[in-house]
């Protein structure tokens, strides 16, 4: 059990040094722990310092409201469905909605009832306007009116998702602020508080955006981050996309006075963005344009200026996407390999909305004798394919790929003229709302005389053909019934006629919370008609 | 770093075999038998030279496992026993067998992952990401295994399967190169083995370089896997089953959705024969072979080890190949100096499922499933040609093992090693256009994970004179880990031959690495790296009085990476003690051989697997929603923001931490034939983050914060009994675990007593794994039969509905009517394992089993639920071709009315709720010895054994579960009949030790 070392043996000696060494060196380090930086985060030490941290803030913003709008459809399921002009064939959650169950417990349902999404949008907006100034401070090349411009944008983001939910829920949350790492509990504020914030908002932007980036407009010459403006039309906010929100706000609100205002400001600024910087001009587009994504002007086949407020989805930026558009509803053979829509058209709804034989949307066509094949295909079967938007990858009306690259658009040239055209018939000025419904079906093979005995209802009628699919229809139902304020049944709940007025003070136009947001939040409560 | 590692190897190896200055000394450490007890007793030859199976020691042995840290072991598998039955992966070889691990094998599939929990859950069970953060670490050698990380689920819509090969990696252990695997719970074992292991450590030690004679065994078996019993169904069963719906409920329009397949009863795809499962199941063969060789002297010795297997499913052409290759060598250069390696390569080849859940998944796009597949073998074989064209190669590649140099300097011992672990998955997966609607699919995967450790320790013993001993040891390590991976997805390519993702690479054209130009794919990619460091300091003493007590003492301080900058470093203490109750007390006592009382306590700090955490406040890039998930930005460039989707993650949170008590009794009686021991733990993981539900108007769903406890207690029994005993004649070895856990949650952050998480709800004093239902009491026959104004979230309830319980009386039946009952997690597990011998025949049994726990029936559900499945197209609307058959103990459910809005057959109620216990018959051994016969016996040759044996697996079960098998419950709790199952095997095979 014994034995000696020979501790003067050179071995002995440079072995043991060896092992001290091995043992100290390297990896007695405290900075490996401490300084591992993640690289698939940035942090509160990595984010706002530099003009890309700007870019990418605010472009998320933009990111998140698309999501929050088109996430499950909800843009078209919200707008399209009550009341509407589709029907459903197999699909019992989007049935529910036609008939009204807005509560019937459906995971589609209870996802886009739940406005998270929204304020997500919202939060982003407000801790941009509250961070990005920091930037300026810190990378010279974020000059101050880049960042002005920013803001502004960031302020019409929020209150268009302000605007797009009171028009859904009502009656939400107002949240000025981004109230960043405090959990606060707020109820509901009344709708004309939350309009009110919306409309300022928008007015302090409109004073700075310019009209386009990246070009030569006097308000922002040069470059946007780097891009021109055919790189940038379509993707973001404008001068005319802030106008066009107030004049919704204000027909949303009945105030129909700022309307005409806000919307003869959009009209009369169309011209100076005609064939400007490089980029497709901004314009009226023809049938090719509106379904047959015609390259230089659909708004929803390609990002164009023609976008004017609405989300693009680029095929060619990894954006092809199953779900969030309209496509997914409502195409099938010969479009795409898949045997039967989830919603269509119906034969006899066509007829009854489409009825003047010149309409280039839907009619007759004289040289080949079959219907024209624009909006509805196939109207001589039982499901005639409602095939108006068809933006298949990458921008093909036909394909096997079921991805789709169609934008979200909420307003081009014809919807703002004819939002005009309805606040000028509503004001009484019968001509110029003429001149203006004239002016937005144009291009669609159709006129209206001076003889029509309706005009209001003219013109909401032309709104339903022309903006079908576009998720409005609902809202202009009930822009209208405030209009005419009719008498007759507008709905039944549990065996009880309703007209339209009492239907809205009950709160049935607008939509349940889901109880996941009330869960959450005890200060909200149920919309009472839901409850 | 593995070049490096390699090419000491080689130096060190050269070394040996070519220096020619080495000292001699006759004078060696003199080896001491018994430093190892082995719980679980080989019996059966208890007389004979035990040098062939027990453990020996040497004098290079005894500095090795001096590294390995174990001495006394107590809950260790019987490898003699588990060598003949053919399991592939760790998890299948210790099911049962390892008191306190709950093994779940939720697919038959070879190589899929599977989980082992220890002792009680720790978290929650939520999703896939939550059942990786409870798996123990995994030490093969003390080299602590690297798992996948499960980050990759951040870039997936569907977490099935994780992307990549997906292969369990803990199917490299080859069981013939194994020497011991044991279960670590002993608080102050695991403090010493520190963050790595706070859910629990399985020890696995292989055989290893060790003096002595040349020693060679070669092992091999063949055998068959074969198919289920299957009753196949076809259309007219489809239809007949729809039929009470119908005609219940149905209204015209109904009638006009009826699905189209089952329209046309002339139509052969669905109403000819039903024969899918000649062509699906099939019997398969399954083998190995593996050949190992020990050898050298004392001053150097080596082993090595090679093995090859195939192990396969019954169905669906599923099977693994397994080469794996060992190399060990120990050397000692002088007297005091040890140097020892050894190097584990496996290499994993695996062919997956051809499931439509599966595929779509992956793809993450469904094609119109309005046809689903059809039942007959004719036109099914049409879907498996087209199926042929496409490619699924799934490889892993695992290279692991340790350096290590040691020097015994009189009392002082230090050691030094290197320690690295790295596995790499490729995976390459086509899917032609003809299966998906004219679009063809093509993936690529790649990502590693490695781990790479240096340990330091240095100890003294100190004897302060006979009685009284101490050790004192003190270490350091440093472990840093890395994963990695490229994904790419990509639709659409220019036709069914072309499978890769090609660019053009000519930096003349215009296209030049354009993936958007015309003809060529629309890609998708994703790269993710996450680094993990962990340093560690610790300093233990053990003081031994006589062989009455010890007591060890350890104190630690560990820095993580992944943790907040105020809360990285932590210090942890730990003890235990044994106390020698038969020495002590009962000398003279003939009733008790030993008996010993120990007790300890330990912490144990766990480390978060995603270094999110780390970061606190934080941007990241989710502009996505629920159906696409992985949108990057806006614009065509890049969109960051706060983390609203995944959840806000402030400051404030510390690194959870594990305490853990444990007291064992443990003794052997009647002449050491029974060996007895009863432990009682309790653990309390404190200070673990969870998601708190805020308001939504923050933006935020979730507010990650510390504070959530959980405790389990339990109690553990194994007993090891030699019930009949007989060298000449019969004898009969049987070895029982039986262990009861109890889990409750304790805490939750910010003072809530209950907390919301999706389908899922936690309360304080109910066990994470609850399942959260409505109760259902039967069904509404009349619109009389409704309670006035009685509404199901809002929506009114009608004939047809169930009867689902009001219990808070508002008339309302919704979230607050929802109850927690059952548990996803069994309240008893263990196994039996009995080992009969008869001169030289053995039988062995094992029964497994667990009992418990429920799952919800979600394939039922979703059978009568057609109307709601079949209208969305989604997922969850995914027919296979399993699915035409119909089950023995198959449960029949009341009829609701499939159309109405409430979901009458939802997953969330009782209804669905089934026992899920089970006992099984896991394999049967019979075994023949021929090394002791007189044939080589007499001739004298060097066969130490020759061990024929045939082993049956997976024989029979006894549930009350009305699925195909209880253990083919997802990790959620939800059996959804997609697995493929665990099929009974029968394989010859021989042993043969030279």
């Amino acid at each position: 059990m014994n034995y000696t070392i020979n501790k003067e043996n050179m071995f002995y000696k440079t072995a043991i040094a060896v092992f001290v060494l091995l043992i100290t060196f390297g990896n007695f380090s405290c900075k490996k722990i401490d300084d591992v930086q993640s690289t698939r985060l940035a942090t509160e030490e990595t984010n706002w310092k530099t003009l890309e941290d700007a870019k990418a803030n605010l472009l998320s913003i933009y990111g998140l409201l698309r999501s929050a709008t088109v996430a499950d459809n909800a843009h078209w399921l919200m707008g399209d469905l009550r009341q509407g002009d589709f029907t459903i064939t197999n699909r019992a959650d989007l049935k529910a909605i036609v008939n009204g169950q807005l509560n019937a417990s459906y995971p589609v349902i209870n996802r886009i009832t739940n406005w998270r999404p929204y304020y997500a949008a919202i939060n982003a907006a407000s801790l941009f306007i509250e961070r990005s100034k920091e930037i300026q401070a810190l990378d010279p090349r974020y000059t101050k009116i880049n960042n002005d411009v920013d803001v502004a944008q960031a302020r019409m983001l929020r209150a268009f998702a302000y605007f797009y939910m009171t028009r859904i829920w009502g009656d939400v949350p107002l949240l000025t602020s981004s109230h960043d790492g405090e959990f606060v509990k707020l109820g509901r504020s009344p709708q004309q508080k939350v309009l009110a914030f919306a409309t300022n908002e928008l007015l302090a932007a409109a004073k700075v955006v310019p009209f386009r980036y990246g070009g030569t407009d006097p308000i922002m010459p040069g470059l946007y981050y780097g891009g021109n403006w055919p790189s940038w039309n379509g993707i973001i906010f404008t001068r005319l996309s802030a106008y066009i929100l107030l004049a919704h706000i204000a027909a949303w609100q009945g105030n129909y006075i700022d309307a005409a205002n806000y919307s003869k400001f959009v009209l009369d600024n169309q011209s100076t963005q005609y064939f400007v910087d490089g980029a497709n001009p901004l314009d009226y587009i023809d049938m090719n344009a509106l379904t047959e994504n015609q390259n230089n002007y659909s708004p929803f086949a390609y990002k164009r200026a023609n976008l004017m407020v609405g989300f693009p989805f680029e095929a060619g930026n990894g954006l092809g996407t199953a779900n969030g558009h309209l496509e997914q509803l409502t195409l099938a053979e010969p479009f795409i390999p898949k045997s039967r829509p989830e919603m269509f058209v119906s034969k006899d709804t066509i007829l009854k909305a489409f009825t003047n034989p010149f309409d280039l949307r839907f009619s007759v066509d004289p040289v080949k004798g079959l219907y024209r094949t624009n909006y509805f295909y196939g109207v001589e079967s039982e499901l005639p394919i409602f095939n108006k938007v068809k933006v298949i990858y990458p921008s093909n009306t036909s394909g096997n790929v079921t991805l789709f690259s169609s934008s979200m658009v909420f307003s081009r040239m014809e919807e703002i003229t004819l939002l005009r055209a309805e606040a000028l018939a509503v004001l009484g000025l019968k001509d110029d709302a003429l001149n203006a419904l004239n002016r937005a079906c144009l291009l669609r093979g159709i006129s209206f005389s001076t003889s029509t005995p309706d005009l209001i209802a003219a013109i909401f009628q032309e709104r339903r053909r022309e903006l079908m699919g576009e998720g409005w229809r609902w809202y202009d139902i009930i822009r209208y019934n405030r209009i005419k304020n009719p008498q007759r049944v507008f709905t039944t709940k549990n065996g009880t006629a309703m007209t339209f007025k009492q239907f809205e003070a009950a709160g049935g136009i607008y939509w349940p919370v889901s109880q996941d947001v009330i869960n959450a939040n005890s200060s909200i409560t149920q919309n009472p008609y839901w409850q | 770093m593995v070049k490096i590692y390699t090419s000491v190897c080689i130096a060190l190896f050269l070394s040996v075999f070519g220096s020619q200055s080495l000292y001699a000394h006759g004078a060696w450490l003199k080896t001491a038998n018994g430093s190892y007890f082995v719980f679980q007793q080989d019996t059966t030859k208890v007389k004979k030279d035990s040098s062939a199976y027990s453990i020996k020691t040497d004098t290079i042995g005894q500095m090795v496992r001096a590294l390995q840290k174990f001495k006394t072991v107590r809950d260790t598998i019987n490898i003699r026993s588990s060598t003949p039955v053919p399991n592939l992966s760790l998890q299948q070889i210790i099911k049962g067998n390892l008191a306190g691990v709950y093994v779940k094998e939720p697919n038959g599939e070879p190589g899929t992952e599977q989980s082992m929990i220890i002792q009680g859950a720790s978290g929650q069970l939520f999703t896939k990401k939550d059942i990786y953060a409870l798996q123990p670490a995994i030490y093969l050698n003390g080299v602590p295994l690297v798992a996948d990380n499960p980050f990759a689920f951040d870039v997936q819509k569907y977490d099935f399967n994780r992307i990549g090969p997906a292969t369990n990696l803990l199917s490299q252990i080859s069981i013939d190169n194994i020497q011991s695997i044991s279960v670590i719970k002993d608080p102050f074992e695991l403090a010493k083995l520190g963050p790595n292991a706070a859910n629990g450590a399985i020890y696995i030690t292989t055989k290893n370089a060790r003096a002595g004679l040349r020693d060679i065994s070669l092992n091999s078996y063949f055998g068959y896997v074969t198919p289920p019993s299957v009753n196949t169904v076809n259309g007219v069963y489809e239809n007949n089953f729809r039929k009470p719906f119908y005609q219940k409920y149905a209204t015209a329009e109904n009638y006009a959705g009826y699905a189209s397949y089952l329209r046309d009863s002339t139509n052969s795809a669905y109403y000819g024969p039903s024969n899918w499962n000649d062509v699906y199941y099939n019997t398969t063969p399954t083998y190995s072979a593996d050949l190992g060789i020990t050898g050298g002297g004392d001053r150097a010795n080596f082993r090595f080890y090679g093995s090859g297997t195939k192990n396969a499913g019954n169905a669906d052409a599923t099977n693994i190949n397994r080469y794996n290759l060992f190399f060990g060598i120990n050397m000692a250069p002088f007297k005091w100096l040890t140097v020892s390696s050894n190097v584990n390569a496996a290499r994993l080849d695996r062919n997956r499922n051809r499931s439509l859940r599966d595929r779509f998944a992956e793809t993450r796009y469904i094609p119109d499933l309005t046809s689903p597949l059809s039942p007959n073998a004719a036109i099914y074989e049409g879907f498996l040609e087209e199926n042929d064209k496409s490619v699924d190669n799934n490889r892993t590649n695992i290279l692991n093992g340790n350096l290590s140099l040691t020097a015994k300097i009189s009392k002082l011992t230090l050691s030094s090693s290197l320690i690295f672990d790295y596995n790499e998955g490729v995976r390459d997966y086509f899917t032609p256009s003809t299966l998906m609607d004219g679009v063809s699919y093509v993936s690529n995967y790649f990502g590693y994970s490695q781990r790479l450790m240096i340990n330091n320790t240095a100890s003294y013993k100190y004897e302060i004179n006979k009685k009284h001993t101490v050790n004192f040891e003190i270490g350091q390590s440093f472990q840093g880990d890395t994963h990695k991976y490229n994904y790419a997805r990509a639709y659409n390519g220019p036709n069914d031959y072309v499978k890769l993702n090609l660019v053009d690479g000519n930096s003349g054209d215009d296209d030049y690495l354009n993936t958007l130009a015309a003809g060529g794919f629309y890609v998708f990619r994703y790269i993710d790296k996450e680094r993990n460091n962990l340093m560690s300091f610790y300093g233990s003493a053990k003081y031994s009085y006589k062989n009455l007590l010890d007591v060890n003492v350890l104190l630690r301080r560990d820095g993580a990476s992944n943790g907040q900058p105020d809360s990285r470093w932590v210090t942890t203490p730990a003890f235990n003690g044994t106390f020698n109750l038969k020495e002590q007390f009962l000398k003279s006592n003939t009733f008790f051989n030993s008996l010993h009382l120990s007790a300890g306590w330990g912490r144990n700090i766990r480390i978060f697997l995603d270094d999110r955490y780390a970061a606190g406040p934080q941007y990241r890039s989710e502009n996505g929603w629920f159906e696409e998930p992985t949108i990057p930005g806006y614009g065509g460039k890049l969109g960051i923001n706060r983390p609203y989707d995944s959840g806000f993650i402030g400051y404030g949170i510390k690194l959870p931490y594990a305490d853990r008590t444990s007291i064992t009794l443990d003794g052997s009686i009647l002449n050491n034939r029974i060996n007895v021991a009863i432990t009682a733990y309790n653990r309390d993981n404190k200070n673990q983050v969870i998601g708190v539900p805020v308001p939504f108007e923050t933006g935020y769903s979730l507010n990650y914060q510390s504070g959530m406890d959980i405790n389990n207690k339990g109690l553990e029994l194994m007993l090891n009994a030699l019930v009949i005993t007989n060298p000449k004649g019969l004898s009969w070895n049987t070895t029982v675990n039986f262990n009861y856990n109890k889990n409750k949650l304790t805490a939750l952050p910010n003072g809530l007593t209950e907390l919301i998480s999706g389908n899922d709800k936690l309360v304080i004093g109910k066990p994470v794994g609850s399942f959260w239902l409505y109760t259902n009491n039967g069904i509404y026959n009349t619109n009389a039969e409704v309670p006035a104004g009685r509404t199901f979230n809002g929506i009114p309830l009608k004939a047809g509905d169930p009867n689902w319980a009001d219990y808070n009386g508002d008339n309302r039946v919704d979230n607050k009517d929802k109850v927690l009952s059952g548990d996803r997690l069994p309240k008893f597990i263990g196994g039996w394992n009995n080992t009969i011998a008869y001169k030289s025949f053995d039988l062995n049994f094992n029964f497994i089993f667990a009992l418990g726990q429920k799952a919800i029936n979600q394939y039922e559900a979703t059978r009568y639920g057609f109307i709601n499945r079949e209208a969305g197209n989604d997922i969850n609307s995914v027919k296979e071709v399993s699915s035409w058959q119909i089950f023995d103990n198959e449960k029949t459910y009341p009829i609701y009315n499939p159309w109405s809005d409430v979901d009458a057959y939802r997953t969330d109620q009782d209804l669905f709720l089934e026992d899920a216990s089970y006992l099984k018959l896991r394999s049967v051994t019979l075994g023949y010895d021929l090394g002791k016969t007189s044939l080589f016996k007499k001739s004298g040759s060097a066969v130490r054994r020759a061990y024929l044996y045939a082993t049956a697996m997976n024989l029979f079960t006894i549930t009350k579960f009305s699925g195909v098998d209880p253990e083919l419950v997802n990790y959620n709790g939800y059996y959804d009949g997609a697995n493929l199952t665990i099929p009974r095997t029968f394989v010859l095979g021989f042993k043969l030790d030279l």
